[in-house]
């Protein structure tokens, strides 16, 4: 998409086709509620995942301590790029138990990590809002600190997808023919193995690991966007701009980059929307059932398994999964909205 | 019961002092009612037990899982087998303890002569000798009970009730691993006869040299014996429902009844049926329509069994299941080398904390690798307390300290700073060592040790400790009810070659004394050896000892006869007063 | 359209070959050796216990001659062929387990996953259809946008949570018991209850498995139902049919409807599939003992052949679906077989 913004000389028509186009869709989702709504969530989610650590965190923003003033959580990411050093007096030090410290904390003093086994299994409070799970770590820190799994599995899986499937579905729909069929026989393969089945084999065969559950999700979901691309390569290759592209030396590489992807992005968008929230539905079930996430990660979808377990902890039930609802349907409400701006068949349906 | 029945008979008991009652004593819990007032066991009723998973097979020799093995020890039965008791060796199929020769190789078995397995057939040396064939079988799917029984070389019949094994080498254990051998109907297992022309030593040879109807016995035995055990035991297999139940029938002819010192069974059926979540077989369990529950989740301990309803419908038993965890060291790591280090961690482990918390204080913080119970456990070790201040004293007398402020501990190695960094592997699928792990790291993380935790699916996790590839692991073992010889574990030589020292636990003192236990044959003597090399492990450290669990059943009441052995509880022993009788009877009994 | 056929039945040919291929080296090439589990004592050493010290020595020999035992001891090609031509003797080997063949192991679990998708499918079909018929046929009233927006709401909810909420809430735990919280009949059914009771202990124990199974399906299916219907209500020859008079149930039901069943008689191919995923949360959250959870298990067990003879069924099944269902649409809109005729 960014290669839309950066027109060349040989094809400012389109360019400016495409860029109006996408300004012309952000007016007019806009004017959709709901799916603004969405939007906001998304947003909202993503502003959760961002500034997990000033969020939740058992470091203050700032502290007080023997007539030094400090800012203990902006310290540990200069002290994480090597770029300082902690001070002596403060180095691994319990910052709620420092005495004679005057701290600033964030609004939940917890890390996902942090283990009180003094407290497992404690049902929503005015200290644990979400309770706690079986080890005393606070439900919602895990939570906050969640949505960034799901965010970027969302997207880095749906990334990996969108690559391989714009790629495969633009070759096959620009050279036709026998390039076409061997592809489209891949699309079959992949469409006619259970995926879910096969997640769960890949993901219970290769050791946990976020990167990995990220790589298999994008590996086994780009066949939608793979056959949306191929179809509207199809149809744009033959119309007159392609064609005439061609006439004048374009190399194929060129065509099917620059002249076709742009225009053939739109419905490809709206499955890129969906298959963030298919990414984040798939990892939380993959969790759910013990494979996947690493041990010592906190997910949406690994406090939901372990609610399933301890079930009189509805605490452990209910909120992490009310956050995968309610970010699925956020995406899928932002997919609609883009869905019914960008189709032009959908206009003037409802 | 069939895994147990292996782990019994697995040392020898020489004398009653090893036996020792008042040590036996495992549980709190005394049965329901006194016998006078539950009168007389009586037969009748079902007993319906939950199982968490269908066993893999019920193959007896092939099968090698927990729940096969459950299922199977009602139904086949051994040469010798345990005083439950006492857990001293006494005779089964056996007439007598066998007679063993004086170069200490050769043991002759004497066989009952009244014994009969459940189609009525008698048990004769020819069925034995078969089921030592099948055993030594190289077609026969048993590789890892083969390798149990790899001293075994020769069996012969020397009358039709008198068998005569000889042994590779002189081992004080040849007696219990003999007498553990599963008496199997021939004329069931192989109708044709075709190992009839072999013999035992043949088969130790290469398998490309034996007759084709040897190779014929194996792949008939591997694929159609997989699900209809038949053999003498107390109760007969009748029919298993995939994925749903197992059912057992108390044999009303079976051999034993009526004899002395031999099992009698009471309850007419045995079902084993299948819910693979144990929040759901609770549920099952209060809504009758399960009897007994093995384990019960921690969990499930402390919350939803105390209410009065189901103490006055249930009765929970209490007793240790004998396996321990711990956190492996590997001791050839730099960091892990030093001896200081490693008693630092367990300082730092905040060990009666996770029994507290996380076992929801069922089960026991242990010291040592023996049985809580056992005469050889050394009372006096040493405990090692939390004491974090005192962890991290010994970490700084080790040269531990942050060098460059990052937060993280450093020390100079062979001339190179190496930050206190390593990876803590666990295999997936145990939440309980999950939590232990994530309580370390978080423990270590206060005190500048970067500590991480990487779960890895069982079978490369112990593909990787066995390949000694990692820092340090949290796993745990069995330990013997009955006397332990922990020299596969301990002993140097089993470091190399993916023995099961694979933390390479390597000290000439604790090799002498491992050899010297194995052929020593006064039990006071082999405690004090024993004491000794639990007082050296206890101060080098190589595990962090974690704990060993409490297991807590429930039972519905109508049970009696309920007793808690060392080993656990028996089934085989209850029965229930006719009436409170749940189920009719549909056996006729003799 | 016979050509058209056999050109697809030849395509089928790469497809499949594609499909063992891609199976047989994910499964196979995964690190970890199912020997070691045997070795172990099973996956409950993995989950309780500790491990026998027993029969661990000289584990390796042991272990060799076990993956002699099945063949796992070739070179991955050699492996890979072999089993390829099983395949087409409709042999898919034995399980690692117990050594017994894993048709018969799959065979004896299909009845139970197909009872329950069945009742699914049918759940799905009873309920998206006549709500896509009244969406449509009332569109944008209030009832259409109501159910519109509960649909899309539905679709939303994910399949563990709404299982693991009926696990927590209605299941016997701390709060209700309204439904069992699992298996397939009461653990003490017997072969002399009487008709009913078996029925409604089966429809009890059913119930929600089955609404967990199928209400994603018919929150999707419906708003599809009422897309298409509404595509076909804007055809040309439904404003002939208006245009002449004709009862609008009449136009609704003979010829609207018709047109509009069969994308969606066809979209059974595609939720196949996706059914057989659902079944392994469902069956494995309600210990129900079907393909699902038999799969599962098979995974962490790393029982080889009957996980790659699961995911080849599946595929093969999916595969022929497509194939059906592209040749309905071929038979129906004839445009289709010479267009795909054309590459």
């Amino acid at each position: 998409m960014a290669s839309t913004n950066s027109p060349t000389q040989d094809r400012v028509t389109e360019t400016t086709e495409a860029g109006g186009l996408w300004s012309d869709v952000w007016q007019r989702f806009k004017r959709n509620p709901i799916a603004l709504t969405g939007f906001y969530v998304v947003c909202v989610f993503a502003f959760m995942a961002l500034f997990a650590d000033f969020i939740a965190n058992d470091k203050p923003y700032y502290t007080e301590y023997k007539g030094k003033s400090y800012f203990p959580i902006f310290r540990s990411y200069i002290v994480g790029v090597k770029l300082g050093q902690w001070p002596a007096e403060l180095l691994n030090v319990q910052f709620k138990k420092l005495e004679g410290a005057e701290s600033i904390f964030p609004p939940i003093p917890y890390r996902p990590s942090n283990i009180n086994l003094l407290e497992p299994l404690e049902p929503p409070s005015g200290r644990h809002w979400f309770g706690t799970d079986k080890l005393g770590r606070d439900v919602m820190a895990g939570m906050v600190h969640g949505s960034r799994v799901s965010l970027s599995i969302g997207f880095v899986a749906v990334g990996i997808a969108v690559m391989i499937g714009v790629v495969l579905g633009a070759i096959a729909g620009y050279f036709g023919s026998w390039t076409d069929l061997v592809i489209s026989r891949l699309f079959e393969v992949m469409l006619s193995i259970p995926t879910f089945f096969l997640l769960i084999t890949i993901a219970a065969l290769l050791p946990p690991s976020i990167f990995l559950t990220m790589l298999i999700i994008g590996a086994t979901s780009w066949v939608g966007i793979a056959r949306f691309t191929r179809n509207e390569f199809l149809r744009i290759r033959n119309l007159d701009y392609v064609t005439s592209a061609i006439a004048l030396g374009g190399t194929d590489r060129k065509v099917m980059f620059k002249h076709i992807l742009p225009n053939a992005l739109a419905p490809v968008i709206v499955s890129v929307v969906l298959g963030i929230a298919g990414a984040i539905l798939v990892e939380s079930s993959l969790s759910f059932l013990g494979i996947g996430v690493p041990a010592e990660l906190v997910t949406w979808g690994s406090i939901l398994h372990e609610a399933s377990t301890t079930t009189y902890a509805w605490w452990l039930a209910v909120f992490p999964g009310f956050a995968i609802f309610i970010t699925v349907l956020a995406y899928y409400l932002v997919g609609e909205g883009l869905r019914e701006v960008l189709d032009p068949r959908l206009r003037g349906l409802r | 019961m069939f895994a147990k029945s292996w782990r019994l008979i697995f040392p020898l008991l020489l004398t009653v002092a090893c036996g020792d009652k008042t040590e036996l004593k495992v549980a709190d819990v005394k049965p329901a009612l006194s016998k006078e007032e539950a009168g007389k066991p009586v037969t009748g009723d079902w007993l319906v037990l939950h199982s968490l998973s269908d066993p893999e097979q019920l193959n007896p020799l092939t099968s090698n899982d927990a729940s096969s093995s459950e299922v199977l020890g009602f139904i086949l039965e051994t040469l010798l087998t345990r005083d439950p008791r006492t857990l001293v060796l006494k005779p089964l199929i056996a007439e007598a303890r066998p007679e063993i020769a004086a170069d200490k190789l050769t043991y002759t078995f004497k066989l009952r002569r009244d014994a009969r397995f459940h189609d009525g057939r008698p048990i004769t040396g020819e069925d034995v000798l078969f089921s030592v064939k099948a055993i030594k079988c190289p077609f026969v799917n048993a590789p890892f009970l083969r390798v149990y029984f790899n001293s075994l070389v020769d069996a012969q019949l020397i009358d039709p009730y008198t068998i005569r094994f000889v042994t590779k080498e002189t081992y004080f254990l040849n007696e219990s691993v003999l007498g553990g051998i599963v008496v199997l109907p021939r004329h069931y297992y192989d109708p044709d006869n075709l190992l009839e022309k072999v013999g035992v030593r043949d088969l130790v040879r290469d398998p490309a040299t034996l007759p084709s109807q040897v190779k014929k016995f194996g792949d008939q035995f591997n694929k159609n014996y997989s699900r209809n055990p038949m053999g003498s035991g107390p109760y007969k297999f009748n029919l298993w429902k995939t994925g749903r139940e197992i059912e057992l029938q108390r044999d009303p002819e079976y051999w034993g009844n009526g004899k002395a010192d031999i099992d009698q069974p009471q309850l007419d059926r045995l079902k084993f049926r299948v819910v693979n979540n144990f929040d759901a077989a609770l549920v099952r369990l209060k809504s009758g329509s399960l009897d007994f529950m093995e384990a019960l989740q921690p969990v499930q301990v402390v919350r939803g069994t105390d209410s009065e309803r189901f103490k006055r419908e249930f009765k929970k038993y209490e007793y240790y299941a004998p396996t321990y965890s711990y956190i492996g060291w590997n001791n050839d790591h730099p960091i892990f080398r030093d001896k200081r280090v490693r008693q630092a961690m367990t300082y730092l482990t905040n060990r009666e904390q996770i029994v507290k918390s996380v076992l929801f204080g069922l089960g026991e913080v242990v010291n040592s690798h023996i049985y809580l119970f056992r005469p050889e456990y050394d009372k006096s070790l040493p405990s090692y307390p939390f004491d974090p201040a005192k962890g991290m004293a010994l970490l700084a007398e080790a040269g531990w300290k942050d060098l460059d402020g990052d937060g993280v501990l450093d020390k100079v190695i062979d001339g190179k700073k190496i930050p206190f960094r390593f990876e803590i592997k666990i295999n997936s699928g145990n939440a309980v060592r999950k939590s232990v792990a994530l309580v370390l790291l978080d423990e270590l993380r206060k005190h500048g040790i970067d500590a991480s935790v990487r779960e890895l699916d069982w079978t490369i996790f112990l593909n990787d400790v066995k390949n000694h590839q990692f820092d340090a692991m949290v796993l745990g073992w069995q330990m013997s009810t009955t006397e332990p010889d922990a020299y596969q574990v301990w002993h140097s030589s089993q470091a190399s070659n993916k023995g099961s020292n694979a933390i390479s636990y390597k000290n000439a003192r604790v090799d002498e004394i491992l050899e010297l236990y194995r052929r020593e044959f006064d039990p006071q003597k082999r405690i004090k050896l024993y004491n000794e090399f639990q007082k050296i492990i206890s101060d080098e450290q190589p595990y962090t000892f974690l704990y060993l669990p409490k297991r807590v059943s429930a039972l519905q009441r109508r049970f009696e006869g309920v007793e808690i052995f060392p080993d656990g509880l028996r089934p085989v022993d209850w029965w229930v007063p006719a009436r409170s009788q749940k189920f009719a009877s549909t056996i006729t009994a003799q | 359209m016979s050509g058209y056929f056999f050109q697809r039945l030849l395509l089928m040919i790469p497809t499949f070959i594609g499909i063992t291929l891609i199976v047989f080296l994910i499964v196979r090439l995964a690190p970890g050796d199912p020997a070691e589990l045997r070795a172990a004592g099973g996956l409950g050493a993995a989950a309780s216990g500790g491990i026998s010290t027993e029969k661990r020595g000289a584990v390796d020999e042991a272990m060799a001659q076990w993956r002699a035992q099945y063949g796992l001891d070739k070179p991955l090609h050699v492996q890979y062929v072999l089993w390829l031509k099983n395949i087409f003797t409709l042999s898919f080997g034995v399980s690692l387990k117990d050594s017994q063949p894993v048709w018969g192991k799959i065979t004896e679990r299909i009845p139970v996953t197909l009872k329950l998708n069945f009742w699914s499918l049918l759940v799905v079909y009873w309920v998206a259809i006549p709500l896509g018929i009244y969406s449509a046929t009332h569109q944008n009233s209030f009832t259409d946008q109501a159910t519109t927006l509960f649909a899309f709401v539905l679709f939303a909810v994910p399949l563990v949570w709404a299982a693991t909420m009926a696990l927590v809430f209605i299941c016997g735990g701390d709060f209700y018991y309204l439904f069992p919280p699992g298996g397939l009949e009461s653990l003490d059914a017997a072969a002399n209850w009487s008709w009913w009771h078996k029925f409604t202990d089966q429809a009890w124990h059913l119930f929600l498995p089955v609404v967990l199974l199928s209400y994603d399906g018919f929150a999707g299916l419906s708003r599809y139902m009422r897309s298409s219907m509404l595509e076909v209500l804007r055809q040309d020859y439904v404003q002939v049919a208006r245009a002449k008079g004709l009862d609008e149930g009449v136009v609704v039901f003979k010829h609207v409807l018709r047109n509009s069943l069969i994308p969606q008689v066809t979209l059974l191919a595609s939720i196949l599939p996706g059914m057989i995923g659902g079944s392994v949360i469902i069956e494995t959250i309600f210990s129900i003992p079907g393909l699902g959870q038999l799969g599962f298990e098979s995974v962490l067990s790393r029982d080889y052949p009957v996980v790659l003879a699961l995911l080849v069924v599946t595929s093969i099944l999916t595969l022929i679906g497509i194939l059906i269902s592209d040749l309905l649409l071929a038979a129906v809109d004839p445009r289709i077989a010479f267009g795909r005729r054309a590459h």
